[in-house]
Parts: C-alpha cells; sequence; structure tokens
C-alpha cells in the first residue's frame, strides 16, 4: 500500500507516493532523484546517507519516509549557495584533498555543516566528535578535520 | 631501473603542485555518478540465494515458487547457467591464476556462496523470492584452517589445482647456503607469526548493472579497478567476443585492491539481464560485501633468523602459509608477492624461503593493499626488533645497519636503485630525536601511572608494478584538439586516489600546457585503450610514463605544425604554458589554439598520439615512527601519533600522495589492533560481517599524523621519477605498532590484531 507523502528537499515541496516500508534514503534516491545522498549499509551504522532533516542530522536510511511528512529535508546537493558557488566547506573539501573516493563525503559535508551552524569554532575534539558517526576509509580523517577548521574560519572571515 | 637513461631534471610548472581535482568537485556537490546512481527504464533488481552451510553438495534445487512470485522475471541455479571453469583472479599474461570457480556450481564452498539468482521488479521482491527457493544440500564435512586442510585425509574443497587443498605448488626461494649461514651466526631467533582477516571495507558496496542491446551486446556497468579485465573474463565465460561486451565506470566508492576480482554476481547479474531482456542491478548489501566480497589472506609465518653480535643478518628461514578460503581469486599472486618479498628489506645473503597457499571452506580472500607483504614484513620487523633488544641496541640502529640499499637485489631481481630506506630511517630519527625519545619515561603522567607509553619503529618497501608476476603494459592516447586543448584517454580506473589528476598533470608538464586545458575521459572499454587495471600502486608509474610518453609525441607534432605555420625550423622553437615561441625571440609566438586553429591554406587539424609502456619494477621505502598509550588497567591501545617517512621518489601531486600515506596509516592500525573479520571454526559462519561488529578506526581513534614526503630515490622507471605510494604505508605502520606496544609495556607479540584481551592476559602472565 503507497501512501502520498509531502516534504521539502533543499526548499522545494515534493510529493510522492511511497510505501510504508520506505526509507527517506531510497525515497530521495529513487523518487526525488537525487543520488548525491549515498547508501552505505542500510543500517545506520556508515553515515554516508547523513542529510538534515529540519536542521539536524539523521541517517536517512534509518527514517522512513513517511516520518519526513512536512519537514525539511536538505542533501548535499542543497549545500552550494549558488550555481557557480560552493560552499566554504565544499571548497575546503576539494583545496584540502578531503575527499578521496568521496561516497563518505556527502555524508560528511552535511554532518560537518551541522556542526559549523550550532559551533563556529569548533576545537579539534570537536570536529573528532562530530564526525564519530561518519566512516571514512580512505583519507585517515587528518584532511577532513583540516578542510573543516579551514572553512570554519573562511565563514568567520565572511560572516556579516 | 627499466631504462638507463638519467632522469630529466626541470623546473616543473605542474607536476609537484596540489592542482584541484576534478573530480573532487563533481564528489563535494553529490553530482559525482557511481555505478548504484545508474536506473536504467524497466531496470530488474537482482538479488543472490546463498548458502547457510560452509560445504555441502546441492542434492537439489527448487525453484518454482520463486517464480511463480509475483513480480520475478527470472530465477537462475547451476542448472540453467553456461558452466565454464575460470579464473577468479582475471589478471591478463599471468600464468599464477588457478582456474577453479564456475558462475554458480552444484557444490557449496563456504558459507555465503551464491546458490541462485533472481531477477524482479523491486528489490523487496527479489529478496522475498530467495526466501522461496528450496535448496536440499548433502552435507560435506568443512575444513576452517589451513593446517586442518593440508591433513592427509582432508576434504578436498577444488577437484583441480595440485591437490591436498593447496592452491599452488609452495613457493620456493633459494639464495645463498642456509646451513653455511646458521653456522657463521653467534645467535638465532624463531618465532612464529599470525595474521588476522582484515576485511578492506570500501564505502560502496560491490554494486552492477547489466543491459543488452538488439545486437546481443552487453553494456555494464561495474564498480571495478579492472574494467577490461571484467570484459576479458565476462566474454570469455559468456561466448563473446570483447566487441559485445561493454563495460563502464565513472566514480568508484573505493576498492583497495578488492575490487579487481570478476566477482560471480557480476557473471549473474549479466545472465539475468540476458534471461529477461530487461537492465538489471544487483548492488550487495553491506552483509554481502563480508560474505561474498574479498579479504586479506590470514597467514601463518614461521621464521628463524640468525645473527652476528655485532648485527649483521647472516641467515633467514621462513615458512609462510596464508589461507586463500574457498577461492583461489589472488591467493597464487600473494603468495609469490608476499613470499618473495622476505628476500629482501633487511639484507641478508642466506635465504630459504617457502610459500603454500592453502583452500579452506571460508569467505574468499583476495587482493587488498599490501598483498601478502603486510603478513610477511610484520614478521621481518618485529624479529628486527626482537634482535636489537637480544643485542642490547637501540632498533633504529639495528635497522639502520641492515636495510637494503642502492645495488642490493629486490625481489624482482633487479638492483635496488638509490638508498630510500635508509634516507627515510635516517631522517625519522633525526626529526624526531629518536634517542632521546628512547630514554623517556615510560610513564610520563603521575597522575596517570596505568597509562604506559611505548615509540617504534616499522619499515617497509614495496614494487610499484606487479612485475615480475604480470608483465605489465600501460597505454595512454593524447589528442590535441583544435582549439588547442588536450584530451587524454586512460584505461586507468578512478577509484579515488586522484590518479586521473595525476596522469593530467604529467600530460599537462609534458606538453607545455595549462593543466586546466587537459581533460581525462575514462572508463569505458569502448573509447579508451586497453588497460590492465588500477593496483600494484602502479597508475602514477606505469600509465603515468604511457601519457607521459604520448605527450612528448603530440608536442613534438604541436611544434612541427607551428614552426610551418611560424615559417621558421621545429627546433628554433619551443612551447611551454600553452605558447609556442622562438627561443631566439620569445616576442614572436602562437598560441597551442592557433597552432592547431584554420589559418590561411591550412585547416584545423587534430594531433593524435599513443604511449605504451612495459616497465618492470621500482621500490618505494617508509619508515614509520608510531607512538602509543596503553592503559594497563583496560588493556586499551591507543595510538597517539605517527610520523611517518616516505620515499615516493618524484611526488607528482602532494597532497594526494599524504592522503594515501595517512589513509593507509587508518586501515593499519585497524589491521592492527581492532580489524579481524571472524569466520567460526566450527560451522563456517561468518560472525561479525557488519560494520558495527567489524570494527574500524574512525574520527576519534585517528592518531596526529605528521606525512614526511622525501623525494630521496626517483627512479628512471617513472615518469620523472615517480614511484607509488598507494600500498606502502599500510605495510609500515603494523610493525610499528607491535614494537611500540613492546616498548611502552615489555610484551612481545607476534599476531594481529593484538586486542585489549591479549594485552591484559599478558600482563597478567608477565605479572605472575
Amino acid at each position: 500500500m503507497k501512501r502520498m507523502v509531502e516534504f521539502t528537499v533543499n526548499g522545494e515541496a515534493r510529493e510522492m507516493a511511497v510505501n510504508g516500508c520506505c526509507s527517506l534514503l531510497d525515497a530521495l534516491r529513487d523518487e526525488v532523484g537525487l543520488t548525491g545522498t549515498k547508501k552505505g549499509c542500510d543500517v545506520g551504522d556508515c553515515g554516508a546517507c547523513t542529510v538534515l532533516v529540519d536542521g539536524e542530522p539523521v541517517n536517512a536510511c534509518l527514517m522512513l519516509a513517511v516520518e519526513a511528512e512536512g519537514r525539511a529535508v536538505e542533501t548535499v546537493e542543497g549545500l552550494q549557495p549558488g550555481v557557480d558557488r560552493l560552499h566554504p566547506l565544499q571548497d575546503a573539501f576539494m583545496r584540502h584533498g578531503a575527499s578521496q573516493c568521496g561516497f563518505c563525503t556527502p555524508g560528511i559535508l552535511m554532518m560537518a555543516k551541522k556542526l559549523l551552524d550550532d559551533n563556529p569554532h569548533p576545537s579539534d575534539e570537536d570536529i573528532r566528535f562530530g564526525l564519530s558517526g561518519n566512516i571514512c576509509r580512505c583519507t585517515g580523517y587528518t584532511k577532513i578535520f583540516d578542510a573543516i577548521k579551514s572553512a570554519a574560519r573562511e565563514m568567520e572571515a565572511t560572516r556579516p | 631501473m627499466n631504462m638507463t637513461t638519467p632522469i630529466e631534471q626541470r623546473e616543473f610548472k605542474i607536476v609537484g603542485k596540489s592542482v584541484k581535482r576534478d573530480d573532487v568537485l563533481e564528489k563535494v556537490t553529490g553530482e559525482a555518478q557511481y555505478t548504484g546512481d545508474i536506473k536504467l527504464p524497466g531496470m530488474l533488481h537482482g538479488k543472490i540465494k546463498r548458502a547457510a552451510i560452509a560445504h555441502a553438495r546441492i542434492k537439489s534445487i527448487d525453484v518454482s515458487k520463486a517464480l511463480a512470485y509475483p513480480g520475478v522475471k527470472a530465477v537462475l541455479t547451476h542448472e540453467t547457467v553456461p558452466r565454464v571453469l575460470h579464473y577468479g583472479s582475471p589478471h591478463p599474461r599471468s600464468a599464477s591464476c588457478t582456474k577453479d570457480q564456475y558462475i554458480l556450481d552444484h557444490k557449496v564452498r563456504f558459507w555465503g556462496e551464491g546458490v541462485a539468482a533472481v531477477a524482479a521488479i523491486s528489490e523487496e521482491i527479489a529478496d522475498e523470492a530467495l526466501d522461496l527457493i528450496e535448496v536440499e544440500y548433502e552435507a560435506l564435512p568443512g575444513v576452517f584452517e589451513p593446517e586442518d586442510a593440508v591433513q592427509l585425509g582432508a576434504p578436498l574443497i577444488h577437484e583441480v589445482g595440485p591437490g591436498g587443498n593447496l592452491v599452488l605448488d609452495p613457493v620456493r626461494v633459494n639464495r645463498g647456503d642456509i646451513d653455511k649461514g646458521f653456522a657463521e651466526a653467534d645467535f638465532v631467533l624463531e618465532g612464529t607469526f599470525a595474521g588476522g582477516r582484515p576485511h578492506p571495507a570500501y564505502m560502496e558496496p560491490n554494486v552492477c548493472v547489466a543491459d543488452w542491446d538488439g545486437s546481443n551486446k552487453l553494456t555494464f556497468w561495474t564498480s571495478t579497478q579492472t574494467s577490461f579485465m571484467v570484459r576479458g573474463i565476462l566474454a570469455e565465460v559468456l561466448g563473446l567476443p570483447l566487441t559485445k561486451v561493454r563495460v563502464l565506470v565513472d566514480h568508484m566508492g573505493g576498492g583497495f585492491g578488492a575490487k579487481q576480482d570478476l566477482f560471480q554476481h557480476e557473471f549473474l547479474c549479466a545472465l539475468l539481464a540476458k534471461e529477461t531482456r530487461r537492465p538489471v542491478k544487483m548492488e550487495f548489501t553491506r552483509h554481502e560485501t563480508f560474505v561474498a566480497g574479498r579479504s586479506r589472506h590470514p597467514c601463518k609465518i614461521w621464521l628463524k633468523q640468525g645473527f652476528k653480535n655485532d648485527g649483521t643478518l647472516v641467515a633467514r628461514d621462513m615458512k609462510l602459509v596464508y589461507d586463500s578460503g574457498a577461492y583461489g581469486s589472488h591467493g597464487p599472486g600473494v603468495t609469490i608477492v608476499g613470499t618473495t618479498a622476505a628476500t629482501s628489506l633487511y639484507r641478508c645473503e642466506n635465504v630459504r624461503l617457502e610459500g603454500r597457499c592453502v583452500y579452506t571452506n571460508t569467505p574468499i580472500n583476495g587482493a587488498f593493499r599490501g598483498y601478502g607483504v603486510v603478513q610477511s614484513y610484520y614478521a621481518l620487523d618485529i624479529q628486527m626488533d626482537e634482535a636489537a633488544e637480544r643485542l642490547g641496541m637501540d632498533p633504529a640502529e639495528l635497522k639502520l645497519k641492515n636495510v637494503v640499499r642502492a645495488g642490493d637485489i629486490a625481489p624482482s631481481g633487479h638492483p635496488i636503485i638509490g638508498h630510500g630506506l635508509e634516507i627515510c630511517l635516517k631522517h625519522g630519527i633525526d626529526v624526531l630525536d629518536w634517542t632521546t625519545l628512547r630514554g623517556r619515561d615510560r610513564t610520563p603522567d603521575p597522575k596517570r601511572p596505568h597509562i604506559r607509553k611505548g615509540w617504534g619503529i616499522g619499515c617497509e618497501m614495496h614494487g610499484s608494478s606487479a612485475y615480475p608476476g604480470i608483465k605489465e603494459q600501460g597505454n595512454a592516447t593524447v589528442k590535441v584538439n583544435e582549439d588547442g586543448t588536450v584530451t587524454l584517454l586512460t584505461g586507468a580506473a578512478g577509484l579515488g586516489t586522484g590518479a586521473h589528476t595525476a596522469l593530467a598533470q604529467i600530460v599537462a608538464e609534458e606538453l607545455g600546457v595549462r593543466f586546466e586545458d587537459v581533460g581525462v575521459i575514462h572508463g569505458d572499454t569502448d573509447v579508451v585503450p586497453w588497460d590492465i587495471g588500477a593496483f600494484a600502486s602502479h597508475t602514477t608509474y606505469l600509465v603515468g610514463t604511457a601519457a607521459k610518453m604520448a605527450a612528448e609525441k603530440v608536442r613534438a607534432a604541436v611544434l612541427a605544425r607551428a614552426a610551418m605555420k611560424l615559417q621558421v625550423s621545429a627546433e628554433e622553437i619551443d612551447l611551454s604554458e600553452g605558447k609556442v615561441f622562438l627561443i631566439a625571440e620569445p616576442d614572436r609566438s602562437m598560441t597551442v589554439s592557433e597552432a592547431m586553429g584554420p589559418s590561411r591554406g591550412i585547416p584545423a587539424a587534430n594531433i593524435v598520439a599513443n604511449g605504451t609502456y612495459e616497465p618492470t619494477k621500482s621500490y618505494s621505502f617508509a619508515a614509520h615512527f608510531t607512538e602509543v598509550d596503553i592503559d594497563t588497567e583496560t588493556g586499551i591501545v591507543e595510538v597517539k601519533r605517527v610520523v611517518p617517512v616516505h620515499d615516493v621518489g618524484r611526488v607528482i601531486h602532494p597532497i594526494a600522495a599524504q592522503g594515501q600515506i595517512e589513509g593507509g596509516i587508518q586501515q593499519g592500525i585497524g589491521h592492527t589492533l581492532t580489524e579481524d573479520y571472524v569466520i567460526d571454526k566450527k560451522t563456517g559462519r561468518s560472525l561479525n560481517a557488519g560494520l558495527v561488529d567489524y570494527k574500524m578506526p574512525l574520527s576519534m581513534d585517528m592518531p596526529d599524523i605528521e606525512t614526511i614526503i622525501l623525494e630521496a630515490a626517483p627512479d628512471p622507471g617513472g615518469p620523472w621519477g615517480a614511484k607509488g605510494v598507494g600500498e606502502d604505508p599500510i605495510i609500515a605502520i603494523g610493525p610499528s605498532i607491535a614494537n611500540a606496544i613492546h616498548d611502552a609495556i615489555g610484551v612481545r607479540f607476534h599476531h594481529y590484531p593484538i586486542t585489549p584481551e591479549d594485552i591484559l592476559k599478558a600482563l597478567r602472565e608477565k605479572g605472575a
């Protein structure tokens, strides 16, 4: 039995028919057609599918699509402030080599956005703790830490 | 060591700079398309029925209920798929592979092996249909440890191969006179070592999509490091010419070596698509990446070495037994590489090595970063530390005395170029003030006397390329377009290392154009030149040289064309940063775009050239210096700081090279302390096939890493002396941790992972 569900994705209203068991992750990837959010385990262990729901980080594989009814979902595709502009985190990830295979990157970017939104001056420990639910198997995290610190500095410098 | 010509020195404009990676731009925006993101009209979903028994004969399979289930479009079993014996490891030009597998067989050889496949209109329906397939098994006795598998009368897992559950005949290496060596020794150390079963755990689960067109041509998207090998084996097993198989891979979410087999699900996906005449996607669950993926070979090692009282190593006798799991896969290659590697690292004239690889009824072990050498060097390096202890010497001093140097014969049979390892060791000793460090208090914090601190060194060397096991070939095509931009076509896979960026840098540097003007086309076997695959730390070295060769040719042709337009001779002009200019009169110039574009009487043109390179091998080196804290109350080992010192020859992209080292350290810390894919010794069942129970180091566990890259021993085999870096870090970090643990608590461990339980047990025994 499918059910209609409506929520916003990156500010755009979306309406779709989903099975009750359909995860928010599958709805985003298969129904909305935004495949930037990745499926690394589908059981909430890896963090690759991290999105923000009403501003809070969520493993999209653990949330049912119907639970997103009426809520605001943000994915990596909504991170860019403009067509030709990158979010400071995206730019810092490029410059610092924080993304290798890139499969964990969308989830880590969303988690890092939440981290910096809440805490513009994170300590090293804050960053480590903030990313503790996101598995990266390529980088050893070193360059990810560098990128987040660099983005924090840049966001601070450009904050009005 | 491939060419005798000296390495060209020049002022680099692009090489050696951390230019922005194009692939990363797509990754940070979410636009990068991975195989799992592909959705074709009418696409079905495939799933595999897996055996819940480790060794059995299939008496019968009844698929009638599954076939009748609404939404199911096809079911395949061993009775309905082609029966072709094939290689698991699809390396061409290599005799080191055992043909030992069928797509589906009437026999099950490990718990989790596929016995049937279903295609249905949704993943859920395909999954549900699996439960409707009824399989009747005749259980066979299983063997789960190599030592049991080689016993007389042990159940035979395969009918092929040398017999006795051996994957290949034992690999034997003899150098010098082992008896004479031991006779000269002042003392002998002997020990056994054991390595667990670490799993690569790349973030992107294995996935493929198959689609056949009306001309019976298969288009096949798959997350693979070796797309041309996939094409070759698919064509061979399915009875197709190579022109009827097109393999595509754009971005892939890691591989670390393990995505270079031809997997059972890949054949089944293609066959389900053929059967249904609809595209089919098959995507592993995370559980399946463990059960049906590839892990590192568990290994048991016996090592006996003779030393003189001055620290000279005079004899090395070593026996290695690798556990291949249920199929050969990379077992032969791993055994040969891991065994022959032990001829080197620390100099020894009298060496006797014997490597075996054994089938067991456990999940398949395959290629994984460090390819057999992680195991053998763990033993060599730890025993070197033990020798230092016995001699009352600083291990740094003993290692420095014995490390290989220029001219020593490498495992490949060639003389080593440069003193890479010696320079790395000396540099680390200096930077860290190692001698002072060694003298420091092991319990520096009086408030936490239960925390003991230790430092250890691990050394390694590793080849770029799989020579001599595989005679490799690298290819590149470089096109200069009519607007002066450049297209590089390469078959090298982009598994996340930044290899395509490095290749573009090499082309831009050699040709004399801007980096931004070079585009890279890859990942389509119908378009790009043949490639052996991205493995053996060789893409920059092998394909980079081929790309440089192609760029050199097009550069000459561009100069000739520009000379004609400028009405001068080609010797009078030079090309740099996209501009052709008169050497004597630099203001007289034209852009490459003007040279390639139309002018009066001369139409626009393209210039195309190929580069083909067949190297032998170069060696990279590293010494890792590692600090650990050990909580003697909990047994937890915390890696606090690592100073990895690497010689990689010429660095093409510093940040990408550092990234390889830091990521390798992360995986190696896991291997040494927390990661082990555990198989039940009674049933062969997987006990921790998931990311919660298989414990990898994450953000909270990472030490401070202060990466040092030295261009200590450039090798003329690679572009401007560049060598590999991908595998080296994972080899050096393990023994550095084990040696640091000994330094902290005085206990010697010969296995990995070294768990908190092991530490506490050892401390209790030591106390008693």
